[in-house]
Parts: C-alpha cells; sequence; structure tokens
C-alpha cells in the first residue's frame, strides 16, 4: 500500500506543480509567415464538427460557426462589421465540417490590425444577437429543404451517399437537419459555444505577411478562451455492407445524379494510401481525361459531362478551380465513385458500366506502363494544389490533423519507393467492386428501383454510330448483374433526406409514412 | 488623440508594405509589366513575369463565344466546339494529347462565356515548349471524326442536365430571351436547349466554325508566371509561325432600343422560395467611356452587402436572403441584372418596390464623396488581393484581352474608376434604369401561393 500512496502523491504533486507552472494549454498554431506578401490568411479551426451535435440538435456546430462569422462582435453589430470590412475587400467565412469547423479571413496588409480585432472579436467576443441568430438560422434550413432538395441534385447525390454510407456511424447523422436546426435556441448556440470554444479546440493557423510578433498576440488573445482538452469523440468501425444497397432518392429532376461508394480503412497516415491514390488517378482522377470512368462513360460514350473517383472525401473542384477543399480531413475516409447526371433512360446502364469497369479494374489493376505514367502524374500535379499561401496553410494543416508530415512532400516521398505490385495489391486488399452503397437522385426513383432490382437488361441507344468494339462491350454492360441487396434498399422521397434523422435510420425502421 | 495615434501607427505599416499594396491614384491596378507582341499573322503573344518559381499558367483566348453565334439553330455552339477542341489531331490524337499532359502533369481545361473561349494549361515551367507544341498543333490542325463529334454532343447535353437542376440556368435563359430581339446575347452560352438535341446534325457547320474563327487575328496566347518575353516570342514564331489568319468578319445584329418593358412569370417543380430578376440595358464594356466603370461604382452603391438596400432587406427586415445587383463586361451592350431570392412569397411585391425605390433614388440621390471614395477602395482592394498567383492573375487578364484585346485595358479601367463621379451615378442610373427598359422574371415554387 506504501509505494501506490507514494506514487499518487507523486502525482499530484507534480500535477500541483505544472499548474503553478503553466495553468493552461498552450493555443495551438501553425504558421507560414512570407515577409514580402502583401496578404494576410487565417485559417482558424475549431477541432470540433457536426459529429459533436447533440442528439435532436443536428445542425448546432454549423449554427454556432454562423452565427460567429456572420453576426455581431460585443462592441459592433453585424451590419457595422459588414461596413468596416467592405472598403478592404477583406473576407471572413466559415467551413463547417464533420470532424474540424473552419474561420477562414482573408485581408490585404495594410489593414491587418484592424480587420484582426473585428475577426478575433467575432471567435472570442461574440454578439449573439437574436436577430442575427433568427437570420442564420432561416438561411441553413432554407439551403436545406431549397438549396440542397429542390435545386442541386449533383451535391444532393453526395450528400445522400455520405449519410448511407456510414449507418449508424456518427459520420452517418447529417451535418443538419431541418428539425434539428428548428429546435436549436440562441441558449443552445450559446450552450455549445462556451462548452466547445476552449483553448484545447482552437487551432490558429496564419500565413502571409504579418510582423513576426502578431502570432505572439493571437496566442495571448485566444489564450483568454476557457481552458479545456481536445478530446475527440471515438469513432467504431463502419458497418459491414452487403452487396449493393441502393437509396433510390425521388425528386423532379431533369438527370439522374449517382454516386457510388464505400468506407476505406485507410486515409493520408497509412502508407497504403499513396498506393490507392496513384491507382485512383488512373481509375477517375477528378475533372481529367486521364481516368477510366471518364474516358470509357463520356469518352467513348457521351453519357454525361464527368465520371470520376475519390479515396477520401473531396468537396469543391467544381468550378474554375478542380483542386478540392483544404481542411475537411476525417479520421474514416471513403472511397466512392460520382457520376454526374445522365439522362433518365441511361441511369441504369451507366451504373452497369461504372460497376462494370470497376470490377475489371479491382481483377486487373495498372499495367507497368499505367503504373509508371500515373505516378509521374500524380507527382508533378500535386505540387499545383498548392499555389497560394492560404491553400499552403490548409494543407499544412490537413497534414498536422493526420500526423502525414507535410502531405505534398509525403506523396513525393512515398511515390519514388511505390511499385506496381503495391499499387494492384492495394486495389485488391481495399476496394470493393461487389459490396458497395449507392445513392441515386432520380426523377421517377420507383420505376429505376424496379428496373434494377429486377436486373432488367439496360440496353442503350445512341443518337450516333459507335465503333464495334463499343457495341459489343455494350451487351456485356446492359446485362451486367448488379448484386443488389433488396432489403437495404429503399426509395426516398427527397423530403425526407435531411428532414430529421439519417435516411440510413429512417430505413431501418420501415416507416410507412417516410418509405413508399 | 487615439484616431491620431492610430494613423500614424497605420502610416507606419503601409510605409512597410508600399510595394505590395494597391495602387494611389494615377498608377496602374496590375503591378507588373505587361509585354506584348503581335506576330506577322496576326498572333498577338502576351507574357506577365510573376514570382511563381517554375510555374506558369498557358492561356489561350479566341474572341469567339456565344455572341458570334450569328446563324439561326446553332446557338451553343462556341462552347461545343471547345469541347472538340480535345478530340485531337493527326500529329497529336485525343489519347496521346492527354497522355503528353499527363506526363508533364500539368491541370488543363477550358471554358465559354458570351465573348470568348479560353483553353488553359497550369504546369510546370519548364514544359513551356511542350505546351506550345501541343496547343499551336490543335489550333492548326484539329482533326476529328464525324462520330466523335456526335458522341460529344451526348456530353454538351449531360452538361445542360447538369446545370438545369438550378432554377438560375432556366432564369438566365427567360430573361435573356425576353430581354434581347437580334442581338445574340437572346441566348446563353449552353445555347437553347432544342439546338443543343440538334447539335449532333451540324458536324459540317462545325467545320465552318473552326474556319472562322480559330484564326491567330481572333487569338491571344498569355502566359504569366515563371516566363520570360524574348524566348517566348521566338518558340511562338516557330510553332504559330505557319498559322494562316482567315478572313471572315463578324456582324452582330445590333439590339434596337427597348421600349416597352415586360415581365416573366414561370413555376419551378421542385422546392424554391421565389426568385425575382430584374434586367436593365446597360453599356458595353469601354476602357474609355466612363458608362461601365460608373455602373460598376452604381452597382456596389445600390447592391452591395454594405448597401442601405442589404442592410434594410438582409439583416433588418430579413425578407431576403440576398439580394444583389450588376453587369458582367461585354462586348455589346449588356443587362444590368439584380437578383434576390424572397423568404415569403407573400413580399415578392413590397421587395420589389423596395428595389424600384432604390433604383428611383439613385437617379437623384447623390452619393457622399466618403462613401464613393469606401467603393473605390473596395474595388482596387479586391482586385489586389485577387493577385495571389499566376492562373489568377491569367485569367482576370483574359478577361480585358477578349473585351478590346489589349491587356492594357485593366490599368485603363481601374484609372477609369477614379475618374467616376456622384454626378455620373447618377447620370447613367437615369440613363440606363428604364422601366420601359426593364424585364423582369419571376420564378416561383409550382402551386405556391403568393
Amino acid at each position: 500500500m506504501r509505494p501506490l500512496s507514494f506514487v499518487i502523491l507523486v502525482i499530484v504533486l507534480i500535477t500541483l506543480i505544472s499548474g503553478s507552472i503553466d495553468a493552461k494549454t498552450p493555443v495551438k498554431v501553425t504558421e507560414i509567415r512570407s515577409e514580402h506578401s502583401p496578404l494576410v490568411n487565417f485559417r482558424i479551426i475549431l477541432r470540433a464538427g457536426s459529429i459533436n451535435d447533440p442528439k435532436g440538435k443536428e445542425g448546432l456546430n454549423a449554427l454556432t460557426a454562423f452565427l460567429l462569422a456572420k453576426g455581431g462582435t460585443k462592441e459592433l453589430t453585424y451590419q457595422q462589421v459588414v461596413a468596416s470590412l467592405y472598403p478592404w475587400a477583406a473576407s471572413i467565412n466559415v467551413q463547417p465540417d464533420k470532424e474540424i469547423t473552419t474561420f477562414i479571413g482573408n485581408v490585404h496588409r495594410d489593414h491587418l490590425e484592424e480587420f484582426y480585432k473585428i475577426f478575433s472579436d467575432l471567435l472570442l467576443n461574440p454578439r449573439f444577437d437574436p436577430d442575427d441568430f433568427t437570420r442564420n438560422k432561416d438561411l441553413a434550413i432554407s439551403f436545406l429543404e431549397k438549396n440542397l432538395r429542390g435545386t442541386d441534385d449533383e451535391n444532393l447525390g453526395k450528400e445522400a451517399l455520405g449519410l448511407v454510407m456510414f449507418g449508424n456511424h456518427p459520420y452517418g447523422t447529417a451535418d443538419a437537419t431541418v428539425q434539428g436546426l428548428k429546435s436549436s435556441t440562441l441558449e443552445d448556440v450559446k450552450e455549445y459555444y462556451a462548452k466547445t470554444y476552449t483553448i484545447g479546440t482552437m487551432w490558429i493557423g496564419i500565413a502571409g505577411g504579418y510582423p513576426r510578433a502578431f502570432v505572439e498576440t493571437m496566442k495571448k488573445d485566444f489564450g483568454k478562451l476557457p481552458d479545456g482538452k481536445f478530446s475527440p469523440i471515438s469513432l467504431p468501425e463502419p458497418e459491414a455492407i452487403n452487396g449493393l444497397e441502393i437509396a433510390f432518392v425521388e425528386k423532379p429532376a431533369r438527370g439522374t445524379a449517382i454516386s457510388i461508394g464505400h468506407p476505406l480503412p485507410v486515409t493520408r497516415k497509412d502508407k497504403d494510401f499513396y498506393a490507392l491514390l496513384v491507382a485512383n488517378s488512373h481509375f477517375g482522377e477528378h475533372r481529367t481525361f486521364n481516368g477510366v470512368l471518364m474516358n470509357r462513360l463520356r469518352g467513348d460514350r457521351g453519357l454525361n459531362y464527368g465520371d470520376y473517383s475519390y479515396i477520401e472525401k473531396f468537396t469543391g473542384g467544381t468550378g474554375s478551380s478542380r483542386f478540392p477543399n483544404v481542411n475537411t480531413p476525417l479520421r474514416q475516409q471513403y472511397f466512392s465513385i460520382w457520376l454526374r447526371p445522365v439522362q433518365p433512360e441511361n441511369a441504369h446502364f451507366a451504373v452497369r458500366a461504372a460497376l462494370f469497369e470497376l470490377e475489371k479494374y479491382v481483377k486487373e489493376g495498372l499495367t507497368a506502363e499505367q503504373f509508371q505514367q500515373t505516378r509521374k502524374f500524380v507527382s508533378n500535379y500535386s505540387k499545383l494544389w498548392a499555389q497560394t499561401l492560404d491553400r499552403r496553410l490548409g494543407y499544412k494543416m490537413d497534414s498536422e490533423f493526420y500526423g502525414t508530415g507535410d502531405y505534398i512532400e509525403r506523396i513525393d516521398k512515398e511515390l519514388k519507393t511505390l511499385t506496381v505490385a503495391d499499387v494492384n495489391s492495394a486495389i485488391k486488399k481495399y476496394i470493393s467492386p461487389a459490396n458497395l452503397k449507392v445513392a441515386i437522385v432520380a426523377n421517377d426513383g420507383k420505376s429505376l428501383m424496379e428496373a434494377m432490382v429486377s436486373n432488367a437488361p439496360s440496353p442503350i441507344n445512341y443518337q450516333s454510330p459507335v465503333s464495334e468494339k463499343i457495341l459489343e462491350e455494350d451487351k456485356l454492360i446492359s446485362n451486367y448483374s448488379l448484386s443488389i441487396n433488396p432489403k437495404k434498399t429503399k426509395l426516398i422521397r427527397v423530403q425526407q433526406l435531411f428532414e430529421n434523422e439519417s435516411p440510413s435510420r429512417t430505413l431501418g425502421r420501415k416507416d410507412k409514412e417516410n418509405i413508399r | 488623440m487615439y484616431r491620431v495615434l492610430q494613423t500614424l501607427i497605420f502610416a507606419l505599416m503601409a510605409t512597410a508594405a508600399l510595394h505590395a499594396g494597391p495602387p494611389g491614384a494615377g498608377e496602374k491596378i496590375l503591378p507588373f509589366p505587361i509585354h506584348q507582341t503581335v506576330l506577322d499573322n496576326g498572333l498577338k503573344i502576351v507574357t506577365i513575369e510573376f514570382d511563381s518559381p517554375g510555374i506558369i499558367a498557358y492561356y489561350t483566348v479566341v474572341r469567339s463565344g456565344s455572341r458570334n453565334e450569328v446563324e439561326s439553330g446553332l446557338s451553343g455552339f462556341a462552347h461545343f466546339f471547345e469541347h472538340m477542341m480535345f478530340r485531337g489531331t493527326e500529329k497529336y490524337g485525343k489519347d496521346k494529347y492527354n497522355d503528353v499532359l499527363k506526363s508533364i502533369g500539368a491541370d488543363n481545361n477550358a471554358f465559354t462565356t458570351d465573348d470568348y473561349t479560353t483553353y488553359h494549361t497550369l504546369a510546370s515551367a519548364e514544359a513551356l515548349e511542350t505546351i506550345m507544341d501541343l496547343e499551336s498543333d490543335r489550333f492548326m490542325n484539329l482533326k476529328y471524326s464525324e462520330e466523335a463529334f456526335k458522341t460529344e454532343a451526348g456530353a454538351i447535353l449531360g452538361e445542360y442536365n447538369k446545370n438545369y437542376s438550378s432554377p438560375f440556368l432556366t432564369i438566365f435563359e427567360k430573361l435573356r430571351n425576353a430581354a434581347y430581339t437580334v442581338h445574340t446575347y437572346k441566348h446563353t452560352t449552353m445555347g437553347f436547349l432544342g439546338d443543343i438535341m440538334d447539335m449532333p446534325n451540324q458536324y459540317q457547320y462545325s467545320l465552318t466554325f473552326f474556319n472562322r474563327w480559330y484564326r491567330p487575328e481572333y487569338c491571344t496566347v498569355l502566359i504569366v508566371g515563371d516566363v520570360q518575353h524574348h524566348k517566348t516570342v521566338a518558340m511562338a514564331k516557330k510553332y504559330y509561325g505557319k498559322w494562316k489568319r482567315g478572313n471572315y468578319v463578324l456582324d452582330v445584329p445590333k439590339e434596337p432600343p427597348q421600349t416597352k418593358g415586360s415581365v416573366v412569370e414561370m413555376s419551378w417543380k421542385a422546392e424554391t422560395l421565389p426568385i425575382l430578376a430584374i434586367g436593365y440595358h446597360g453599356p458595353a464594356f469601354s476602357d474609355a467611356q466612363i458608362d461601365m466603370p460608373a455602373m460598376d461604382v452604381l452597382s456596389q452603391a445600390l447592391f452591395s452587402q454594405s448597401s442601405n438596400l442589404f442592410r434594410k432587406l438582409v439583416i433588418e427586415e430579413q425578407a431576403v436572403e440576398f439580394v444583389q445587383g450588376g453587369q458582367q463586361d461585354s462586348r455589346d451592350p449588356g443587362q444590368f441584372t439584380i437578383f434576390t431570392r424572397i423568404k415569403d412569397p407573400k413580399m415578392i411585391q413590397k421587395v420589389s418596390d423596395e428595389i424600384d425605390g432604390t433604383i428611383e433614388e439613385a437617379k437623384t440621390t447623390p452619393v457622399s464623396a466618403e462613401r464613393l471614395a469606401e467603393i473605390k477602395s473596395f474595388l482596387k482592394y479586391s482586385y489586389a488581393m485577387g493577385l495571389d498567383n499566376a492562373d489568377a492573375i491569367a485569367r482576370s487578364i483574359v478577361h480585358y484581352i477578349a473585351m478590346t484585346g489589349d491587356p492594357e485595358s485593366v490599368n485603363k479601367v481601374y484609372a477609369l474608376y477614379d475618374r467616376v463621379t456622384a454626378e455620373d451615378l447618377m447620370a447613367v442610373a437615369s440613363k440606363y434604369f428604364d422601366a420601359n427598359n426593364r424585364t423582369v422574371v419571376l420564378l416561383t415554387q409550382e402551386g405556391a401561393k403568393q
């Protein structure tokens, strides 16, 4: 007994001593100072996201973040904030995500001090104005009801896949729901803020032409937040998928949007991720003509505008830039295929064609020549991903999240020693062509579901003649058998998505009101 | 006292940042020299050196967009043709072209607007000659089969379908169609749906299109980043020197003045809030006349987040989700367009009245000197803050090349902003914001009560 008591006493004493020297955890900082840059970019990350939402209040993390970024400070109303930033063309935005929430500020260094005062006050001394709360809440609800469900089928499909893929896992809950937002009050927001925005969870990122001493000022200011440790929510293994489990989302739609995928047990921190990075670039590099999917579906057959695949969450890159948003890291990733909207009569064929190619890709892998070409491409292409200081900062913070060291350098390093055998064995080990979740947004989801579940042939008619080789292959594809799991395949009205809980749970309940 | 101290501190800071800040009056907005050379065949080579070690942005601008689609039944062809440019030549077939780009790790794409099409590649500076070889080859020697042409038409329909889930494309279509009677701005860059459906049958016309517009006198090659002008020009002579001039002269029908306002109402099947779009015929782009810069300043005064209208409708009354207004630069007179998404269908009339009230007030009430200075500051900082990478700089310059053929237009336009007065704003408001010159499109959800 004596030795144990002694140990406990020593631990208590050490704790007391260390506590008296440094009462608080220091604020985490990541910086890239560039003396001659005229700009200053801030990325202030809250290490909490939608997975921290309390049950029944889905969207509270995002709502809180929006109220901070698009609200007032104790000194200034929202209108005064907007008016102050305007002549400097400075901006403050927020990107709430599953694991983290990123506050993004950009200013010319001519106005750094004045800008920082406002930006930091928004985060540290928020106004919590009831009118700002109502405005942001209405916008968030409208985003789900009108934008996502009504007018953005591509993102609807992707978001729906994200939900169904992870089932009862914390990632399987929507980042926000209509009812979750409706039941969130200003008091909930204040409580969430007080509990979540602590020294331990806040992470400062700054890049550009700021004075050397500036970071110390920030550390001091953010050091005034309540003490608190960062303790991530533990994540279970995602549920196993059995066959093709399809969610048909029915809504008025001109084209049919298709997303397919399954969870992936590797991330940037793992060596095998880099083998998959090369493999995936060959199979479906985002918005290039390098990928097998793009060449077979769009190039040969003109089925749609684009067909790509991913080995991690990929948002953005659909406008003038083709590179993904930074700061959307996940501890557990997923593989996905994105088929941009196809003509409704070709939807069944398009799913078959994508899975036909996927099976071939897993079975055959890359040839030595394809491997060499793709490895060289990825090595060069990745150098373009972080051209601005702001993006370099984002990548640097993501690198710290994953513990990869500099991600772009890591790609270079890993690719140097990679072999075609590594790549092909990684494909076989991690990519499943048979067990996948699928989300399809369609005007007539019911008919499409019936056709697909019954494995009816799906011949394709072209407006123009295509080569004999393609026609021969089409015969195989149009009868390609899909092992759809009918028990896990359902039709959902679009109004049920993002309403009150994840569709995977809705599906599980077999609620007749929700599902036809 | 505090203000004096604060001013002094910022004055010191500003000194440190002088070389990098936005320009004062009389200085050029673009802080980098523009080098230009015109080759004998009319092709313009423009380079801008920028501190992006080892990286270049390579743009080819064709001054042909949906504005050039003068023949009936062939709208959307400039954009369609942009797709065909990726179908290869004898020397570099489609797959070979892509393999070369892949081997250098390039980011490569293209886009089309009302007035131009541009092809862009972002890659290592070492790859300059490889890119020039590829690009000059396809601009001079493009070759594709009728079969490939028809297949690509399917991708265009796919692009239309993907855009169509948003009501904004449809609103634009309706607005353009109602506002213009003869000018080619009547259709969007995507083209009329009927014409898109008919595209597979227009192989022969596609050859005509290429012969007309893909000629050196209509094109500019712009390279920004780690580049040297004299070396680039020498290289361009080698690769583009044999390119022959064309002889087609475009005659775009002139749009007569609108004499009566019009209203188009439309419904939308999927869930949506009411969207109100109001268009007025405005000026054409010019780097010499004050009208277009004055319209830009006016749009900031009336419809930016710092405007009274935004404060009232978005923040105080929370009647709309957003309100914005402005006019994109265009070679011929374009539309000044106001967009707002209204939170409650019952508020449509009130919101419309508020916008009308703001517009009427702008005709007679001068903007204060302080507000004018804020707007000019915003415009300059906004541009300066976008100059953080070679690709973004190239993209901003391409726009001006397309408008006038001269990249220096960027400096000229920003110099004009400095000259805009409160009187200019009232003058352009009176000139263009006339009820007879207006087209309104109102989109509501099918079955929603107003």
